[in-house]
């Protein structure tokens, strides 16, 4: 359906989005998810061909697109700032790519009135940007640009300026009016949790770059690069080296199957368990969040580690604990290297520390 | 405890300040007291015994002077010239200086910067000068004439002494204003919004005429009323570059005044020009009054 083969943006010598590729499928929803700066409005910028890309090539349904402009592409974008037009109605807001098309009155009248059905607006065609509330004018943002039926919506933080509760609902009413479309949708995000809720798929960005693209639940359990194993989620990051098929892990040393050398061993924090044969750490916080527990620790060289719990399992502040790690993502020079399942201590002396 | 201090609060009753509305309307009244006797005595007062005097004919009462320049076509030819070099030079200049501001609004960049620095620099040059600048360029044997005949143009006529000459000196004149009003109202409007306008397949043409243009709509009506009143009451300008005949109602003023010591017929000229002005002012006014209650 949409596919994007290596492109790169620099601007002023400066790379924005670094040889990008990835091919997303009809009625999916993409999200691109990244820190600030990483690129991701940029590459959606380039889809729309309101920014020229530099090289690389983008087709829709197979159609090349990579030069073509703007209002010659068959997709339409939601703004992060909404963008009505203040001066026009909101039916005229939402008729003006149908009118630009030139199609009839009539017809105009009767495919607006449908789509302010179906955001939930039939009632304010009258009414003026100024007279609606932020998630209202996100919504005829958003009813804007499915009236002229693009193959491919385009979404840049359109939920970011609104409150989290109003966040929430928008994003459910946007996931159930895609489904039910089969609407192909590219959604920016640096909201991990808008991410995971919302996106078939997510493709995870840093520094122009595409670290990993994949289902939100692979990201979490699989990730393939260190940058989305940090980004995504929480994780414990203990920087080590093996030796002998040996590591130090927070001070206990741990029988790993790993190359030797420097590696980075993350573990998410709910992937530790309390295990006598386990590293010693100081518990310093214990806060109740409700569902979990999460336990803030310090071992005895100062690190900091986390720890999330049921909350009956949860131990008292300034209690000394031992921890073992259920799952470690073990990454070498920012590349996974293995995910070890269960490892157990190691018995031999003369780790290195 | 917290206390919260009140007006009041820490005086004795006998200390209490007086800071009451009626006195702080005294204060307002104080300060446009000045301006509002100089405005009724050196204008107001001046203005209303001229118009009345304007219909005291030999000590009757009566419209006479007012159904000759009706009636005169000199006259007649005099008013519609000037209201056809204020529109057309008011609305050129319009056009000219909103095409500077989508320029300047859209770009950025050395040029962008020389460009608003010379768009602005008729500011800072008074009438006398860019006429007699003109008249240097333009009029006959002036540079622009002999540039052309070095490269072999011979046929040039020159626009000095034709409505071609003030046209341009307004023109000219004009520019700044409109340049920095409608590059306010042009900055109003964000890159998203006409990005969204081009996303949704516009072209340009639609969007200037429906994105850009009705968000600076009323700044442009204000910039013309603002132009065009400016224009129908010069008189150094088309005094230097303007035809003898049909003349601009400032000249045709003066000379009715200086040249034939005609008070009473130049006062009825200025009555005309001010109601025309007035109608425009109004206009202007309750432009500005509608913009300053809230909408764009």
């Amino acid at each position: 359906m949409l596919q994007i083969d290596t492109i790169s943006k620099a601007f002023a010598g400066t790379p924005a989005v670094r040889e990008v590729s990835f091919t997303v499928e009809r009625g999916e929803l993409v999200c691109l998810l990244g820190p600030s700066g990483c690129g991701k409005s940029t590459l959606l910028r380039v889809i729309s061909g309101l920014t020229d890309a530099d090289s690389g090539s983008i087709r829709i349904e197979g159609a090349d697109m990579t030069r073509a402009a703007a209002n010659r592409r068959p997709t339409a974008m939601v703004f992060q700032s909404h963008a009505l037009w203040s001066h026009m109605t909101v039916a005229q807001n939402v008729g003006f790519g149908l009118r630009v098309r030139g199609l009839p009155k009539a017809e105009i009248a009767e495919k607006v009135g449908a789509v302010l059905d179906l955001v939930g607006l039939s009632a304010y065609g009258k009414r003026l940007p100024a007279e609606l509330s932020g998630g209202q004018a996100q919504r005829v943002a958003l009813a804007r640009c499915l009236v002229v039926e693009p193959k491919v919506l385009l979404m840049d933080e359109p939920f970011s300026a609104l409150d989290a509760h109003l966040r929430k609902s928008l994003r459910e009413e946007l996931k159930s009016l895609q489904r039910r479309l089969d609407l192909t949708t590219i959604f920016v995000t640096h909201d991990q949790e808008e991410a995971m809720e919302l996106a078939d798929r997510i493709v995870v960005m840093q520094a122009g770059r595409l670290e990993q693209f994949a289902a939100p639940g692979s990201l979490y359990r699989n990730p393939q690069t260190l940058g989305v194993a940090q980004f995504i989620g929480a994780m414990n990051t203990c920087t080590t080296t093996v030796s002998l098929g040996q590591a130090n892990w927070y001070g206990q040393p741990l029988r790993l199957a790993l190359p030797d050398g420097e590696a980075a061993l993350l573990c998410r924090p709910e992937d530790l368990y309390t295990d006598p044969r386990g590293a010693r750490a100081r518990v310093t916080r214990v806060i109740d969040l409700g569902p979990v527990t999460k336990v803030s620790l310090m071992t005895a060289d100062g690190d900091l580690l986390t720890w999330t719990c049921p909350r009956e399992a949860a131990p008292d502040v300034d209690a000394e604990i031992t921890l073992m790690p259920r799952r470690l993502h073990a990454f070498r020079d920012g590349a996974l290297l293995a995910q070890i399942e269960r490892p157990e201590p190691a018995l031999l002396e003369g780790v290195p520390a | 405890m917290i206390r919260f201090a009140t007006k009041s609060g820490g005086h004795t009753p006998g200390q209490q300040q007086r800071t009451g509305p009626g006195q702080e309307a005294l204060a307002g009244l104080a300060l446009v007291a000045l301006p509002v006797a100089l405005l009724l005595t050196l204008t107001l007062w001046p203005t209303v015994t001229m118009v009345v005097s304007t219909f005291l004919v030999d000590g009757q009462v009566n419209a006479s002077r007012y159904v000759y320049f009706f009636s005169d076509a000199y006259s007649l030819a005099n008013l519609r010239y000037t209201m056809e070099q204020g529109l057309v030079s008011a609305l050129s200049a319009l056009a000219i200086s909103f095409g500077i501001a989508l320029y300047l609004r859209f770009s950025a960049g050395r040029i962008a910067t020389m460009i608003h620095a010379l768009s602005l620099f008729p500011l800072f040059v008074p009438s006398i000068i860019i006429s007699y600048a003109l008249v240097r360029f333009l009029g006959p044997n002036g540079l622009f004439q002999l540039l052309l005949e070095q490269v072999g143009f011979t046929h040039y006529r020159t626009p000095y002494l034709t409505p071609v000459g003030p046209f341009l000196a307004f023109v000219w004149e004009a520019l700044p204003l409109p340049v920095l009003v409608l590059s306010a109202g042009l900055t109003q409007v964000s890159d998203h919004a006409v990005e969204a306008a081009r996303d949704l397949g516009a072209g340009p043409f639609r969007i200037l005429w429906e994105v850009l243009l009705p968000q600076v709509r009323r700044s442009l009506l204000i910039a013309f009323a603002l132009i065009f009143l400016g224009i129908i009451g010069a008189y150094t300008v088309p005094y230097m570059l303007g035809p003898a005949a049909p003349e601009m109602m400032g000249v045709f003023m003066q000379r009715t005044l200086g040249n034939l010591h005609d008070a009473d017929a130049a006062q009825v000229q200025a009555v005309v020009l001010m109601v025309i002005s007035s109608v425009v002012g109004g206009f202007y006014i309750a432009t500005m009054l509608k913009s300053q209650g809230g909408e764009r």
